[in-house]
């Protein structure tokens, strides 16, 4: 091997490792945990204050709306347990009872999970997923 | 009517198959006939699935709602333009229109090379087969898009959300750069299957792959553009799966076409660009698997469905398949020129091709991220936009001074004076300007970065020009425009480039903007206001509209107050749609060249108060204009060279590759040595003008046997020992009187019936040849026949449901009369 060749290598062996390092240290600084509602629940105190990324369905009836200061409280479930959401912003349009929502945030000591992002996964998936709704009458 | 679309549908599979087979049949055997049979196979396919498109068209527009796809996605009240695009909305209509544009390319590919290329045709005929082979089983099997259902009174009707310009142009737009991609990887293929692996296949389609690459870079451009004005966040990009499933084969993409220049001109990095292409067209498929099949949560995949399995397996076998091909022939791909500095252009050309697979590397890690980490530690973990930046942010900012340093380095090598000469006044420029733009980087290091690259980049491009154009100028006395405008002519490929580049550069200047993004929420009651960056909004009034009886709107006027004076009116609006439970946000974009504001009406309240989302976007418009740069520059990098006339001056042409590297005075000069060099072989084929015709006819007739694989006309070989002889025999034939027939029995009795590129027209030639088309005359017949058959056999089967029902619609059906009874019942 030249000295000519040994420049490349080098010089693709930065390129490479600096990626590498910004895929590494991109990961461990913002990969948060993708939860249901009991696995969050049972890992209890190890996740308080850690970004947390949790699904579930809206219980229904437990929605508190107050649309002048942009906060809402809900609670969701995986169907066996239930865990207090807390958001503040825009509610998605989509947002009501019973349907599948994506919340990301920290889980308080209180035991409220304070959501700083709120997404409903859209039942407009371009394709529809419950096709019995003709409107047959 | 739909019969007849599912049956073009079956027969072009059956075709399909048979095509793939046969072309590789005829290259083993030596048969022109079967290879023949195989390209005019494409031709039927062509045919058939426009005739299937059509027929889907023609339920979308007769608003046969038996029809189950037309039913979900268009309803009465659909305007003409939306049930057009509806065709596409929907994953059976996608993937009928991927079919549908893949036998336009091939059949176009077919056309194209008729007459040359001869050796890489059937493996490319065999693998764009194979592909279209994928797609209509899918919809044979698995994804039928003229599956029936019991007729409703009206259909479920479009997503209120692909109701826009935008959506309507992005997926056609998209997939014209996906199934692009699959001309050039069959080049690839068939390079490497039948042994020629010089750099034709990357000549052949380097018009393909630029046209491919800008169609995928529009798309994924109209998509951003769409979900700006449509989703009503505020943001054009969010890193969502589906977003990074288009993206990263645009990265691979832009790498591979940056590539293949250095196998052009150097001959090297082949096996680095088989592994490109092969890997782009991966991704294109990948990305399609990613977004049908429901492995990756997105919020707007399509739903899931066994779909995404066909192409997970149509996936690992071309990765097994062209990885196979690429690890067998590797000795012989090995390169015949080593890079000579590290300071050359090749070298830049090498850390931007790894920059940018690195991104796609890094893209593709955070998409998968759930997956890898709950196989590899069991934990479902995710990343999100801020993963995204991180990494791709830095990552670009090198891709961004690359592209400013490439055109600067010469290729070989770069002595120290000349990059000293190059560099010193962009670098002075750039200097300046990011001084002058201290203000604006204090407390945003990357932006400012950015900012400074980008005017190092755009004066490196400029200076670029306007040396070209000076020298024109100085050697031809020409003016600036018309210098320009030559400069530009006689180098569309480099100039082409730097159009882009610079396009390229104003996106950049775009999405920087974002780094200063303001934005507030707010609620208002009536004739409250409140103001964010420059801006005063006072909310006025509340009003509601039905425009059409399945919409309702829901209108806020707020005026807009900019330096004390009112500027506009703003009405974003919310939209009620009676078939979907979800309302639309249509965006009031207030769009300048300095910054958008973005109004988005959140929510109303019954004591008319509304909640206002509002964002002040700098510099987004110049994300569209960088893009509108990039179609300039790819339409002139696209434009034809000058035409070669007649069969003897193609020789000039094997020198064309040069003429881009030598600037424009040192090129002509070149030019003018050739062509006396060249006259004088020229000379020594004289031959009288009313014979040309014949001749050229003549010479298109036979193949070059020295192995180049093309005709005698276009033997790129200057002094083949095959074609040059065989020309001046031919000449004299032709001069002395012999008819057209006399000539070619001639020339087939001395070098045999391999000699001629198409095969003659007569006993087994000629039933492979008519195959394809007997196959459809005998099926057209018995459409007819099917057709009369159901015709006749009365409303009573219709109703119990035609042989085209799954149980799944049977199920459908049964649950809509239980719905019905019930309701009845109450």
């Amino acid at each position: 091997m030249n000295k000519k060749q040994l420049k490349f290598i080098f010089g693709s062996f930065i390129i490479v490792v600096s990626i590498g390092y910004l895929v590494v240290t991109g990961i461990s600084k913002t990969a948060v945990y993708y939860l249901t509602v009991s696995e969050l629940l049972s890992k209890g105190s190890t996740v308080y204050g850690e970004g947390v990324r949790v699904e579930g369905k809206v219980v229904g009836g437990s929605i508190m709306k107050d649309p002048y200061t942009l906060k809402v409280d809900f609670k969701i479930t995986d169907g066996n347990k239930d865990i207090p959401i807390h958001y503040e912003g825009v509610i998605p349009d989509l947002f009501k009872d019973g349907r599948d929502v994506v919340v990301e945030g920290k889980y308080a000591h209180e035991g409220v999970f304070r959501a700083h992002t709120l997404l409903t996964s859209c039942p407009s998936k371009y394709e529809s997923a419950d096709k019995s709704q003709f409107k047959t009458s | 009517m739909n019969e007849i679309g599912e049956l073009c549908l079956l027969l072009s599979l059956g075709i399909a198959v048979y095509s793939s087979i046969v072309s590789v049949l005829g290259e083993k055997r030596k048969r022109k006939g079967l290879i023949a049979s195989a390209e005019n196979s494409l031709f039927v396919l062509f045919v058939l699935i426009t005739i299937s498109s059509a027929t889907l068209i023609s339920a979308f527009l007769r608003r046969d709602f038996s029809v189950e796809y037309v039913a979900n996605y268009s309803n009465k009240d659909l305007s003409l333009f939306y049930t057009l695009s509806a065709f596409w909305a929907g994953q059976k209509g996608s993937l009928l229109l991927w079919a549908w544009l893949l036998s336009i390319f091939s059949a176009v590919v077919v056309l194209q090379n008729r007459n040359k290329n001869r050796e890489f045709m059937p493996y490319v005929i065999s693998i764009s087969s194979i592909t279209l082979c994928l797609f209509l089983a899918l919809m044979v099997f698995a994804s039928r898009p003229f599956e029936l259902i019991y007729p409703p009174e009206d259909g479920y009707g479009l997503n209120p959300l692909l109701q826009n310009p935008g959506m309507v142009f992005h997926p056609p737009t998209l997939y014209l750069g996906f199934v692009g991609f699959t001309i050039p990887f069959a080049f690839a293929m068939s390079s490497l299957l039948s042994g020629h692996l010089g750099d034709t296949w990357i000549k052949t389609t380097r018009r393909w792959t630029i046209f491919s690459w800008f169609f995928l870079s529009m798309g994924n451009l109209l998509g951003a553009w769409w979900a700006y004005r449509v989703l009503g966040w505020g943001g054009y990009w969010a890193w969502d799966p589906v977003e990074n499933a288009s993206f990263m084969p645009w990265l691979t993409a832009t790498a591979y076409l940056h590539s293949v220049m250095i196998q052009e001109r150097r001959d090297m990095l082949k096996v680095w660009n088989m592994v490109l292409i092969v890997v782009t067209f991966c991704l294109t498929i990948f990305g399609t698997f990613l977004t049908r099949s429901g492995v990756i949560q997105s919020v707007h995949s399509f739903g899931e469905s066994t779909v995404g399995y066909y192409f997970l397996v149509f996936l690992i076998l071309t990765i097994g398949f062209s990885f196979y091909l690429i690890v067998n022939k590797f000795s012989l791909l090995k390169s015949n020129n080593e890079l000579d500095s590290i300071i050359s252009r090749e070298s830049s050309f090498l850390f931007n091709n790894l920059i940018l697979v690195g991104a796609a590397f890094a893209t593709f890690w955070g998409t998968m991220f759930p997956v890898i980490s709950e196989t590899i530690r069991g934990q479902k973990l995710t990343v999100g936009p801020p993963f995204f930046n991180q990494v791709n942010i830095p990552i670009g900012l090198a891709l961004l001074l690359l592209i400013g340093i490439c055109p600067l380095i010469s290729w070989k090598r770069s002595s120290i004076n000349n990059l000293k000469r190059n560099f010193l006044k962009p670098f002075v420029i750039s200097i300046i300007g990011g001084i002058v733009l201290i203000p604006v980087g204090i407390g945003h290091l990357f932006a400012w970065l950015s900012f400074t690259i980008s005017i190092f980049v755009v004066s490196t491009i400029l200076i670029e020009f306007y040396k070209g154009v000076d020298a024109r100028r100085n050697s031809t006395g020409e003016g600036f425009v018309k210098a320009l405008f030559f400069l530009t002519g006689k180098n569309k490929r480099r100039y082409g480039g730097y159009i882009i580049h610079i396009g390229v550069v104003l996106m950049y200047v775009g999405i920087t903007g974002s780094s200063y993004n303001i934005e507030k929420e707010a609620t208002l009651k009536k004739g409250e206001s409140m103001e964010i960056g420059d801006y005063r909004l006072i909310y006025k009034d509340l009003a509601n509209k039905m425009p059409i009886p399945t919409r309702i709107e829901v209108i806020a006027a707020m005026d807009i107050e900019k330096d004390g004076k009112i500027i506009a009116t703003a009405q974003p609006r919310r939209e009620f749609y009676k078939n979907s439970e979800q309302p639309i946000s249509r965006v009031y974009n207030l769009s300048g060249l300095k910054e958008d504001l973005y109004i988005i009406l959140a929510a109303f309240n019954e004591d008319n108060s509304a909640t206002f989302k509002i964002h002040v976007n700098p510099l987004v418009k110049w994300l569209w204009i960088g893009g509108i740069v990039i179609g300039l520059g790819t339409f002139i990098a696209m434009l034809p060279d000058r035409k070669e006339k007649g069969g003897m001056q193609v020789i000039e042409k094997g020198k064309k590759k040069t003429e881009s590297r030598i600037s424009s005075t040192a090129y002509c000069l070149l030019v003018t040595c050739f062509l006396l060099f060249f006259s004088g072989s020229v000379s020594a084929l004289t031959i009288d003008e009313k014979y040309m015709p014949l001749y050229d006819e003549l010479s298109g007739k036979f193949m070059c046997l020295c192995g180049c694989g093309s005709l005698i006309k276009t033997c790129p070989h200057q002094d083949c020992n095959f074609a040059i002889p065989f020309r001046k025999e031919l000449s004299t034939r032709i001069q002395t009187g012999e008819t057209k027939e006399q000539i070619i029995g001639y020339f087939v009795n001395k070098h045999g019936e391999r000699i001629l590129s198409a095969p003659t027209k007569r006993g087994f030639n000629l039933v492979a040849w008519i195959t394809p088309f007997a196959v459809i005359i005998i099926v057209g017949f018995f459409i007819k026949r099917i057709i009369h058959e159901w015709a006749t056999k009365g409303i009573t089967e219709e109703a119990k449901g035609s042989d085209f029902k799954t149980q799944d619609s049977l199920d459908k059906y049964k649950k809509i009369l239980e719905k019905e009874l019930e309701e009845f019942e109450r």
